[in-house]
């Protein structure tokens, strides 16, 4: 009777179980927004059905963008507005702006998601404005067209790089001073810390390689090259960087070689290359990093990549030259 | 009237001149923030069946030819084209072949087209350089004019209204440049759609 009785309950939890996992499925599904730089738009997409959903008006030029910590807002940097744009995520809408400098292109959020960092293409400055307030603290004078921003891990050192001056810059986000400058190959773009703040990679679109920096030491120990048979070098234009949380692999985004290289962290050597869209630039994985998504600017579209399987699964047609991407849960 | 002109003259030869460095040391004279590819591989925009052995081929066949010559045509619209691709392969005896021949011929014609652009915006920066160089140096001679104890209004005139055109043309050429600037891509843009196209119809 008692083991009866039990069994009951296991069926019933089994059960119970069950109908929650099916009712958990949709649940998983994440939201992108890609920023559409040419189109002035941003378009949402259902991660659970691969389709757009909406698509936004925003400012000139958007081009960096980013969820709030809590996902209740995307921040974009609308560059020809001179500004930050905040979308409100329930109301599919931008509720509110943000000051930034002139021509603000990529942007950082700080751990807690209090501070934001954003580099001014066009006054070789780095805004600080605390997001709460919608106020600016401070700026900081970095090199010559400045663009990518990461923040370490530990939260305590800042990099931006600049284009034209071909350097990452060391920024000690205490005191707000450049603390060392890192000289890497021609046009950096983008920065990614390992998440064990053991390295730094940087990818250079005219050098064409990804520089490794050992951020205790602040210098390059080592590089990656990218070679594609029948592809001219000049093609091979590496800008957005994604790892995995592991550590273990990276996803680079190599513009108009028109693939996403894969590349294995512990031997620094890429074990495949994946036909993407066109000038593929940055990339963003689903919470669950099941999935990659990257944004295609000249074919106007956004390639879904199984991480696990490595393979191009889905190509979803957005707004004109796409360029940041980044997803959320609901 | 006249110190505007020099002023104005100066600053447009500086503003445009002195940021627009070359990023690449490998093409200094090319004027595009997009990174120079100096042509198309054919990797990067098929993923089809190798086509080797088709090289050239597409020239031997009229049908082929034409329908080049019409989907390589900006003024042809791409749903437009890419209709002609599916009727034209759907009648095909030899489907993967004919789609094989009529890629290369895009390949070869849109990649040909594209050189041309990009040698033409390289030719014309090393244009605009050389008028830089006038309009600065003319700039100079107009301020000594200006500053002579005895100077010769007539002179001061013909130079500044030279100065003024100069300057005007620049500022066309400069503009035109950046919108030319946009024109490889969107050939880059058109032969992945077209071979996207092609690719469908043939796998």
């Amino acid at each position: 009777m008692k083991t009866d009785g039990l069994r009951m309950w296991d069926r019933c939890l089994l059960l119970g179980m069950t109908a929650w996992l099916g009712m958990a499925t949709p649940a998983a599904a994440y939201i992108a927004y890609v920023s559409n730089e040419k189109s002035n738009t941003v378009t949402v997409i259902d991660t659970s059905s691969w389709t757009v959903t909406k698509t936004i008006k925003v400012g000139q030029r958007p081009r960096g963008i980013e969820f709030t910590r809590d996902g209740k807002f995307v921040f974009v940097a609308v560059g020809d507005d001179d500004s930050i744009q905040v979308i409100d995520v329930a109301k599919q809408e931008v509720v509110d702006t943000l000051p930034s400098g002139p021509d603000p292109e990529l942007f950082a959020l700080d751990a807690e998601g209090k501070i934001l960092y954003v580099a001014n293409e066009n006054d070789n400055t780095v805004t600080i404005i605390d997001v709460e307030k919608r106020t600016r603290l401070g700026e900081i004078q970095v090199g010559v067209e400045p663009e990518g921003m990461a923040i370490s891990p530990d939260g305590k050192t800042l990099i931006n790089t600049s284009e034209t001056t071909n350097m990452a810059h060391f920024i000690d986000t205490a005191t707000r001073q450049i603390v060392a400058n890192v000289l890497v190959d021609a046009r950096p773009r983008f920065v990614e810390f390992k998440r064990d703040n053991s390295e730094v990679w940087i990818s250079s679109e005219i050098g064409g390689t990804v520089s490794i920096i050992d951020p205790a030491k602040r210098t390059v120990i080592d590089k990656i090259t990218f070679n594609i048979p029948g592809l001219r070098s000049e093609a091979i234009q590496p800008v957005g960087i994604s790892m995995t949380k592991d550590g273990k692999t990276a996803f680079i985004a190599l513009g108009p070689a028109n693939r996403v290289a894969v590349v294995d962290t512990a031997t620094r050597k890429v074990t495949k290359y994946l036909l993407v869209g066109q000038r593929v630039w940055h990339l963003a994985f689903t919470p669950d990093e099941k999935y990659l998504m990257v944004t295609n600017g000249v074919s106007n579209d956004v390639s879904v990549i199984d991480v696990a399987a490595q393979k191009v699964i889905k190509t979803i047609q957005v707004g004109e030259l796409p360029w940041g991407i980044t997803i959320a849960a609901p | 009237m006249r110190y505007r002109t020099t002023i104005a003259a100066w600053l447009v030869v500086t503003a445009t001149f002195g940021c627009a460095q070359a990023a690449d040391p490998r093409y200094p004279d090319w004027p595009c923030a997009q990174a120079k590819v100096p042509e198309i591989s054919l990797a990067a925009v098929w993923a089809g069946p190798p086509l080797d052995d088709v090289a050239g081929k597409w020239k031997e066949d009229a049908t082929v030819g034409s329908l080049v010559a019409k989907l390589a045509a900006r003024r042809t619209p791409l749903e437009e084209a890419q209709q002609a691709i599916t009727d034209y392969l759907k009648g095909a005896a030899d489907k993967t072949r004919s789609g094989k021949l009529l890629f290369s011929g895009l390949f070869d014609t849109l990649n040909g087209q594209r050189s041309q652009v990009m040698n033409g915006l390289e030719r014309i920066t090393r244009k605009q350089r050389e008028a830089a160089d006038k309009i600065r140096a003319d700039t100079i001679a107009l301020q000594a004019l200006q500053g002579e104890a005895s100077r010769d209004q007539a002179k001061v005139d013909e130079l500044s209204n030279v100065l003024v055109w100069q300057t005007r043309i620049f500022e066309d050429r400069h503009r035109v440049i950046k919108f030319v600037c946009e024109v490889p891509t969107a050939i880059d843009q058109r032969l992945f759609a077209l071979g996207r196209a092609i690719q469908q119809e043939i796998e």
